[in-house]
């Protein structure tokens, strides 16, 4: 770490415009890179499945994240709409292989072309309005996909609007356990993560920052605000899609009620704790939203029964509640005193050890 | 945020995490895990506060008086706030502690849980939640839905109304819930209807269900039903009593079934209202049963006040739960011996033989063939500032249910 | 045609019920300019309080009403004060954000001060129908019909003929306009909270009376979207006009569209009618022409 930012004069402009400039800095994505990959190994047993699929669980979460961030945090417009359009890449990539065996990457790659048509076109209405109101229509976005899907037989496969996928195979490799997922599922987390680095650092991703931040403006220095906005919802939705589509083979099967409203919220929790505009809040932010209530309650079941002797019986109605509170004094908290969230803690504690242990 | 403070949060909740884990660990061995979700805070949370206490009071009996055989049973509930992802996490952690039987709790939940249930062999139970294709042992073996499902339901109601009077011609309207469990019993009823010659009718209440005024208004005004079957979830049930009582509708001519005749339900559209309303029920009501009197008693020894709920519609349910685990349970220890494996629980729940809890379970036998255990039901009656039983147990149109569940058997 | 009658009368009802949600919702943007994601969970705490205190039995319900608007005006204060003052400033998201995380916290508060289970919320209105040319309407609709109206009636003299009602009128206008001239911006702000307070009182005990008390009430707070958009988000005239608006066309899409569409049309037409509404006249029939379009 020390004086890793001294001495680095760029020569070439390959150099200049990479993603890590430096290379120490690039040596540590590979080398977080290289412990996702290996992360399972150490875990490899049945009885660290638990693990894992919480592990797989904040990847999905974390791809979805990404999306929406790059639609509000970058572009600045909201989207209470997000599990809509990750249920329509869900229900995409269920049909195509349940009913046309199609294979895993085909099933992937429609989920998130069929939600990216979705999400543009519940994106009109933001060419047109913004703030409150593109919320609102948002939300009714959800509410109708959430109506079409349960009512349109095709769709929904049936009364209980769920169909069934089998286990993902590649070249005969069968994708059977929370282990084998997670190897399915980090490539995609991987390629959504540094899709989102590299596209908020170029012309278009300016071009959303210009939008969000003053849209006049940007129209004035020549963005199309039309363009840039339904092509944040097209980004946006379609990395919503690959979510849904990825969180169907994980599951193997696409049912909405994965999907509601509540799903929708949890993503906006998630971004605004991690950080609006950051890719990697978006991350810690889905680690922060998806283990919460797991830690939570590990902690207060286990306070209650081995240090006061009260049975879990007996706590059960309050410790489910004091979730709910603390779920919501969390986005309170974090928007009143960090409202650039975890991103930027997470950037104080780099800037505090850049200088240790020489700090002033 | 400062890093100092940073520093301090993150130092605390490292101890506490900790403290927790060492201590969870250092639990004792030599006893048989159990597990179930449970939703407490999602759009289930009504049904859940009752329901899991039911099962958690009845484990709590079951280790009080010695346990099974001699072995104490440990039984995780895990919150899901009716998340499918908090229920997968649930069945992993559950899973991960060595439990070999588990309560599956809401619709969406069960049939994300399916594939695990069938490739980890650990048996699954979901009464009252849906997967009335479960039935079929053969096709399903390693899910257990245990009650009357949706189907077995919507054949009983249909039974009683016949049985009531109704003819060729009769209308008939079924108002439900538009998600996919309140559809599922839908081609059930339009089949039972064709076979039958009744006019009926179907009408969708969409969620949240905070309001339903035209849907009943249609049925009573325009349609005129005769007899309406109602499969309603939530705060719904209160509303649809105080919309038919509004309009005139004999409410002993309304047959809720399974989740729409709790106490609350009936206390939210006032006792005096719901006079006569019908409600299915897949397990006994009251304090009137040995079982029940046991957990009063054991609340009692205790020296703690008995909760209100005990005795009452979902309360009960939860014992029903606990009752059919724990007798799956000892069922395969004794016949299998120790230790126990999924595979040994589920076909101990195969064994189950004529089991009725004093009269809080149907006579319930449960086949490789018959995972629901015949269908049955019971319909209880507000009267009264009680609900009380109004027929004896019951099932209706079991061709149809079981030619309907050999169907989707047969599909992919 | 009886039919056709029957609903449209039950409609226009149900609508004022809405209505009734709507007018605290508007108070509050029509001030501060929050969309408060919190409304129906307000309703929800109004309906616990007066609940609790009937149950307990110990004043009637003339005693309860004023002590559970000193209430509910006491949490709107808390809530203004404590968490959307340090929000003023912050961009859109953040403050519909807050009031989503304060919708949990009332929500989670709810169940474990006042324990789980449906309660009772008896009001002296009779649950017997009054049979008007037909026609079954429902005593307590009446009530809230004409609550709707007096709180429309109200409302429109305070904004009108009040200080602190034209105090808040100016704020909505421009913020600094009205602090060059000397009012206090910030009061305003805590009393438009104190007065939603007290429109979610008036919600709560009518829609507590018709549904029970329990933490689902909040569900009432999703229904009034399509209200507000309808009407206008800064209008109270505009919250009662889409209120008929609403519950006219969910009434008459659920009895003629739901039998073609296997129904659940009620839920749908609203929000679809709502986003037709976005594109045409995105304030709303009644609401002032600032919205900002792109």
């Amino acid at each position: 770490m020390i004086n890793r930012e001294s001495g680095v004069y760029q020569t070439t402009y390959e150099g200049d415009m990479a993603l890590y400039t430096l290379p120490l800095a690039r040596a540590t994505a590979l080398a977080a890179v290289a412990l996702l990959v290996l992360l399972p190994l150490p875990l490899w047993s049945a009885g660290n499945e638990h693990w894992m699929s919480i592990v797989n669980t904040i990847v999905l979460s974390a791809i979805g994240a990404i999306g929406l961030n790059i639609l509000v945090g970058y572009t600045g417009q909201i989207s209470i709409g997000h599990g809509g359009f990750m249920a329509a890449g869900a229900y995409a990539a269920a049909i195509l292989s349940s009913r046309y065996d199609m294979p895993f990457l085909v099933g992937v790659a429609a989920g998130g072309v069929v939600a990216m048509l979705v999400g543009t076109f519940f994106g009109i209405p933001s060419l047109r309005i913004k703030g409150l109101y593109l919320a609102i229509a948002t939300l009714a976005a959800q509410l109708i996909i959430e109506w079409t899907i349960n009512h349109v037989t095709w769709i929904g496969g049936g009364a209980q609007s769920t169909i069934y996928v089998q286990n993902p195979t590649i070249l005969g490799v069968e994708f059977d356990n929370e282990f084998r997922r997670y190897y399915l599922l980090l490539p995609f987390f991987l390629l959504a993560y540094f899709g989102a680095l590299n596209l908020v650092r170029s012309r278009v991703g300016r071009a959303f920052i210009a939008v969000r931040d003053r849209d006049i403006a940007a129209e004035i220095i020549g963005v199309d605000i039309f363009k840039y906005k339904l092509l944040a919802f097209a980004v946006s939705s379609f990395y919503a899609g690959v979510a849904g589509a990825l969180y169907t083979y994980y599951l193997r099967i696409a049912n909405y009620e994965q999907f509601t409203l509540i799903v929708s919220i949890q993503f906006l929790a998630m971004i605004i704790i991690g950080g609006l505009g950051s890719v990697i809040g978006s991350v810690l932010g889905a680690i922060f939203i998806k283990l919460l209530p797991i830690v939570l309650d590990l902690t207060v079941v286990g306070v209650s029964e081995n240090v006061f002797g009260v049975p879990y019986a007996r706590v059960a109605d309050f410790l489910a509640n004091f979730q709910l509170v603390v779920f919501g004094g969390l986005i309170i908290l974090f928007l009143a005193i960090e409202p650039q969230g975890l991103a930027r803690m997470w950037f104080n504690v780099k800037r505090y050890f850049r200088l240790w242990p020489f700090s002033y | 945020m400062r890093i100092r403070t940073l520093s301090r949060v993150l130092t605390v909740a490292a101890l506490v995490l900790g403290l927790s884990g060492a201590l969870t660990a250092a639990l004792a061995d030599h006893e048989i895990v159990a597990g179930g979700q449970c939703d407490r805070t999602g759009a289930t949370k009504l049904v859940g506060e009752q329901i899991c206490p039911g099962v958690l009071d009845y484990v709590n009996l079951v280790n009080k008086k010695g346990g099974i055989e001699g072995h104490r049973i440990r039984y995780i509930e895990v919150e899901h706030g009716y998340q499918v992802d908090r229920g997968v996490e649930a069945y992993e952690r559950i899973k991960r502690e060595g439990g070999v039987a588990m309560l599956d709790y809401g619709t969406p939940i069960v049939y994300a849980l399916t594939p695990r249930h069938m490739e980890d062999k650990i048996p699954g139970i979901t009464p009252g939640f849906g997967r009335a294709d479960a039935t079929d042992g053969r096709k399903w073996p390693y899910i257990f839905p245990l009650a009357a499902t949706y189907w077995s339901q919507m054949g009983a109601g249909m039974k009683y109304v016949k049985d009531s009077g109704a003819r060729k011609g009769s209308k008939i309207a079924y108002i439900f819930y538009d998600n996919p469990a309140g559809r599922e019993p839908l081609h059930v009823f339009e089949r039972i209807c064709k076979q039958e010659g009744y006019g009926c009718r179907t009408f969708a209440v969409p969620p949240p269900g905070v309001e339903m005024a035209s849907q009943v208004l249609d049925i009573t005004r325009r349609m005129r039903a005769d007899w309406v079957i109602a499969h309603l979830f939530g705060k719904s049930p209160s509303i649809s009593i105080k919309e038919f009582k509004k309009n005139g509708f004999p409410l002993d001519k309304v047959v809720s079934l399974v989740w729409g005749a709790g106490e609350h339900d009936i206390l939210a559209a006032g006792w005096d209202t719901a006079q006569g309303y019908l409600g299915m029920q897949f397990a006994g009501v009251g304090r009137n049963f040995p079982v029940i009197q046991e957990i009063v008693k054991m609340y009692r020894d205790e020296g703690r006040e008995v909760p209100a709920t005990v005795g009452s519609v979902y309360y009960n349910r939860g014992v029903l739960v606990g009752a059919l685990m724990a007798e799956a349970i000892r069922l395969a220890v004794a016949h299998e011996g120790l230790p126990v494996t999924g595979e040994k629980v589920r076909n101990g729940y195969r064994r189950i033989r004529d089991f009725t809890l004093g009269g809080l379970l149907p006579p319930l036998t449960v086949t490789e063939a018959d995972h629901e255990g015949g269908g049955w039901v019971k319909l209880y009656q507000v009267r009264g500032t009680e609900i009380v039983a109004h027929t004896d147990w019951f099932h209706g149109y079991r061709d149809v249910v079981q030619d309907e569940v050999r169907k989707a058997a047969g599909k992919k | 045609m009886e039919f056709f009658f029957d609903l449209t009368v039950n409609g226009l009802l149900v609508g004022l019920m809405y209505a009734l949600v709507a007018v605290g919702f508007v108070l509050i943007y029509k001030a501060t300019s929050v969309i408060n994601f919190a409304q129906g969970d307000l309703v929800m705490f109004a309906a616990y309080g007066a609940a609790v205190m009937l149950g307990l039995g110990w004043m009637p319900l003339w005693a309860v009403i004023p002590v559970l608007a000193t209430g509910m005006v006491a949490l709107g204060f808390v809530l203004e004060r404590g968490i959307l003052r340090p929000l003023i400033g912050q961009p859109v998201i953040s403050v519909i954000m807050v009031t989503i995380g304060l919708a949990f916290v009332l929500q989670g508060l709810a169940a474990i001060l006042w324990k789980a289970g449906t309660r009772e919320l008896p009001l002296p209105v009779r649950v017997e129908p009054y049979v008007v040319g037909g026609v079954f309407i429902s005593p307590i609709n009446v009530v809230a019909a004409v609550t709707a109206i007096l709180s429309l009636v109200a409302f429109g003299l305070f904004f009108t003929r009040s200080r602190f009602g034209i105090a808040m009128r100016a704020v909505a206008d421009d913020q600094q306009a009205s602090m060059t001239v000397g009012i206090n911006v910030r009061r305003v702000f805590a009393l438009s909270w104190a007065i939603a307070g007290i429109a979610a009182a008036a919600g709560g005990l009518i829609w507590g009376n018709m549904l029970g008390v329990d933490t689902f009430l909040a569900l009432v707070g999703l229904k009034v979207f399509p209200v507000v958009i309808l009407g206008g988000l800064d209008s109270i005239l505009g919250a009662i006009v889409g209120g008929l608006i609403v519950g006219l066309v969910e009434s008459i899409a659920a009895g003629y569209l739901d039998p073609y569409v296997g129904g659940g049309t009620k839920d749908f037409v609203p929000y679809v009618l709502m986003i037709l509404v976005l594109f045409v006249r995105p304030h709303g029939f009644f609401g002032r022409e600032i919205i900002e379009r792109v």
